[in-house]
C-alpha cells in the first residue's frame, strides 16, 4: 500500500475512527493490529519479516539487558544486531543476489521471470525498520533504557505504520514515551485538521511537484547519448527538485498522520537546500539517519580502544591539532561509507551519497583554519557571500546526485562525460518538452516549487526565542478559517495539477525503495 | 574530589580540547556556548575526559548528557 493513495487514506480514516471511538484502554491495540495489517497489506513476507525481526529485537533487548552477565550481554548483542543488520544486507543485495539467481535460472533454460520469486519475497523500505530495532537491541546493552518485558510493546515499536516504510528513524525511549501520552489524548479538532493539512501538503509536493520534475529527470538520465551538455546539469538539477518533494513529501504524510494519532514523531528535514556548508547539509537532510549514524556508529567507534590508540599515534607524529583529526577522518570514512551503502548497496549509491560526502566534508574540515584568516578580508559576512555558499553547496549536493540516480557507476561517469560530448539533441524547447514537461506543467512546477521554496525560507529565518518554526502554527495563528483555505487549495491543487490516475505510477516513493 | 576540584580540571580540559585558554564552564554550559563544540569534537572532549578523570562514560551518558553540569555529576557518580 503506497502511501499516496486513496487506500491509504481510507486506511488511515479507519484507523483514525477505532482509535478515537473506542476505549482509551485498546487504543495502542488498535495501532498494533493496523500496523500489522500495514504490513500484509505491503505483502505476506514483509509481514513474515516483522514478525521475525520483531522477536529477534525483544529477545536481543532481554539478553542485552543489565541483569545478565557481561559476556552473555555482549554475544547477545552482536549476535542480535548482526542477524538484524545480515537482513539488511541480504535486502540491499537483492537485485545483485537476484540478477545472480536470474542468469543460473537462466542457464538451466528458465525464462527471465522464473526468479520473481525471490524479487516478490523481499521486503522493500526495510532500512528504516533495522536500523531502529538494532538501535533498541544496542540501547538495551547501553542501559539508555531499561529492557521491554512486554512483547506487543517492541512489537508495536518496531511495525509502528506510519514510519514503517520510510522512517522517520526514531529511539524506543522517544517512541514509547509518544506512546505512552497517545494513551489519555482526547480527540481534538484543531490536531486532527493541523494533520491533514500537514498531508495534504506531502501529497501536493509528490503529486504536484516530485511526479512532474521526474519528467525531465527520467528523459536525460535514460539517454544522455542524445541529451548532452546543458541538459546533464538540467536533469541533475530536477532531480535535486524531485528527490527533495519526494522524500519529504513522504515525511510530511507520516508525520501528518501520526499526528493526528497525538504520537509526535521527528522531523526529518529542515530546509536542507539553504545549508551554507556539506555538513550543514547533512544536519537538515535525513536528520534522523544522520543521528542514528552518529550516535550507533561513529561514537562508539571513536570512543573504541584502536581508534584511541590511532590518535595518540598520530597526535605524536603530526602535531596535538593535526594528530588528533587523523581519528576522526578514519571514523568519518567509516560513517559515509555506510551512509552510501545504506542507500542502496551499490556503488554508485556508495560513491554519491557517501565517499563523495566525505571528501566534502574532510576537505571542509582541512581548509576551515586557513579559511577563517581570510573569511574578514572577503567580505564572508555579505549576503553575496550567503547566497554563494548555498548555491555553492547546492551545486556539491548534485555531484552525488548524479551518481545517486544512475544505474551504475559506469552510467554516472558517462553521465558526466556527457556534458562535453557534442553532436547531441539541441538545447531547444521543442526537444526539453519531448519529457511530456510541457510549458502549462513548467508553470505549475515553477509556481508549485516557489511555494516550497517560500515554506522553507520562512522556516530557516530563526524566531525570536530560537525555536523551530510551523507554518502550520502560523497559519492557525491567523485563524481557523485561514488554515482550512490552506486545506482546500492544497487539496483542490492537488485534485487539479497532481500527477495520478491512468498512465501514472506515482504509487511509490523514491525512499521506500531503500 | 569536590566539584569545585573537579571544575579545576575540567576547565584544562575543555582548554586543551578547544585550544582556547579562556574557556571557562559551568553547570549550565552548554555546546552552543562554546565555539568548536560540535558534534565530531563532542567525543573528542568525552575520551579527554574520561582519560583526566580515570572514568569511562557509558554509550548513554555520551550521548544523553545536556550540559556540563550534568557531566560533572556523573564524573562524581564514577569517581564513586
Amino acid at each position: 500500500m503506497s502511501l499516496v493513495s486513496a487506500l491509504f487514506l481510507a486506511f488511515v480514516a479507519a484507523v483514525l475512527l477505532l482509535y478515537y471511538v473506542l476505549p482509551k484502554s485498546v487504543r495502542l491495540w488498535v495501532v498494533l493490529a493496523a500496523s500489522l495489517a500495514f504490513a500484509g497489506f505491503l505483502g505476506f513476507y514483509t509481514l513474515l519479516f516483522v514478525l521475525v525481526s520483531g522477536v529477534l529485537c525483544y529477545v536481543g533487548g532481554l539478553l542485552a539487558g543489565p541483569s545478565k552477565s557481561n559476556a552473555l550481554r555482549n554475544v547477545a548483542t552482536v549476535v542480535t544486531v548482526v542477524i538484524n543488520i545480515a537482513l539488511l544486507c541480504c535486502i540491499k543485495y537483492y537485485n545483485v543476489l537476484g540478477l545472480a539467481a536470474e542468469r543460473l535460472n537462466l542457464l538451466f533454460g528458465a525464462t527471465e521471470t522464473a526468479n520473481t520469486f525471490f524479487l516478490y519475497a523481499v521486503p522493500v523500505g526495510m532500512s528504516f525498520y533495522v536500523l531502529q530495532t538494532s538501535g533498541y537491541i544496542l540501547d538495551c546493552r547501553w542501559e539508555k533504557i531499561a529492557p521491554e518485558k512486554n512483547f506487543f510493546k517492541v512489537l508495536l515499536f518496531s511495525t509502528y505504520f506510519p514510519q514503517l516504510m520510510s522512517g522517520p528513524m526514531n529511539t524506543y525511549a522517544n517512541l514509547s514515551a509518544e506512546f505512552e501520552k497517545a494513551k489519555s489524548v482526547r480527540f481534538s479538532f484543531e490536531r486532527i485538521c493541523d494533520g491533514a493539512v500537514r498531508v495534504a501538503w506531502g501529497f501536493f509536493k509528490k503529486l504536484v511537484i516530485a511526479e512532474r520534475a521526474a519528467m525531465p529527470v527520467n528523459l536525460i538520465f535514460a539517454d544522455h547519448q542524445t541529451f548532452t551538455g546543458l541538459y546533464v546539469p538540467i536533469g541533475v538539477f530536477f532531480f535535486a527538485i524531485q528527490l527533495y518533494t519526494d522524500f519529504s513529501g513522504c515525511m510530511d504524510v507520516v508525520i501528518g498522520v501520526s499526528h493526528m494519532l497525538g504520537i509526535e514523531l521527528p522531523e526529518n528535514f529542515n530546509c536542507p537546500f539553504f545549508s551554507k556548508t556539506v555538513k550543514e547539509y547533512w544536519r537538515r537532510w535525513h536528520i534522523t539517519l544522520g543521528g542514528w549514524l552518529r550516535d550507533y556508529l561513529m561514537y562508539p567507534l571513536l570512543k573504541s580502544e584502536p581508534l584511541i590508540k590511532l590518535g595518540d599515534w598520530s597526535k605524536a607524529k603530526f602535531g596535538k591539532k593535526n594528530g588528533k583529526k587523523v581519528p576522526t577522518y578514519v571514523a568519518l570514512f567509516v560513517l559515509w561509507f555506510a551512509v552510501g551503502y545504506w542507500h542502496g548497496g551499490l556503488w554508485n549509491y556508495v560513491i554519491g551519497s557517501g565517499i563523495l560526502h566525505f571528501i566534502y566534508i574532510v576537505l571542509g574540515m582541512i581548509f576551515e583554519p586557513a579559511f577563517k584568516n581570510i573569511r574578514p578580508k572577503i567580505g564572508a559576512d555579505k549576503l553575496y557571500f550567503r547566497i554563494f555558499q548555498s548555491v555553492r553547496t547546492f551545486i556539491l549536493m548534485l555531484s552525488g546526485f548524479v551518481f545517486f540516480r544512475s544505474a551504475t557507476v559506469m552510467d554516472a561517469v558517462d553521465m558526466y562525460a556527457a556534458i562535453f560530448r557534442r553532436g547531441g539533441a539541441a538545447l531547444n524547447w521543442a526537444n526539453f518538452s519531448a519529457s511530456g514537461l510541457n510549458l502549462s506543467n513548467l508553470i505549475v512546477l515553477i509556481i508549485a516549487v516557489l511555494l516550497v521554496a517560500a515554506v522553507d525560507a520562512y522556516k530557516y529565518v530563526p524566531s525570536e526565542d530560537d525555536q523551530p518554526k510551523s507554518m502550520i502554527a502560523f497559519l492557525r495563528s491567523k485563524g481557523i478559517v485561514v488554515l482550512w483555505a490552506a486545506f482546500m487549495v492544497l487539496l483542490i491543487a492537488t485534485l487539479v495539477f497532481g500527477m495520478y490516475g491512468l498512465g501514472y505510477d506515482s504509487g511509490s516513493f523514491i525512499y521506500a525503495r531503500i | 574530589m569536590t566539584r569545585e576540584e573537579i571544575y579545576d580540571k575540567l576547565n584544562e580540559v575543555f582548554q586543551d580540547v578547544f585550544d582556547d585558554e579562556d574557556i571557562t564552564v559551568n553547570d549550565s554550559t552548554v555546546a552552543a556556548d562554546v565555539d568548536g563544540w560540535d558534534s565530531l569534537e563532542h567525543i573528542n572532549l568525552i575520551v579527554a575526559v574520561e582519560r583526566c578523570f580515570g572514568i569511562k562514560f557509558t554509550m548513554g551518558e555520551t550521548t544523553g548528557l545536556k550540559n556540563v553540569g550534568e557531566m560533572v555529576d556523573r564524573i562524581i557518580a564514577h569517581l564513586g
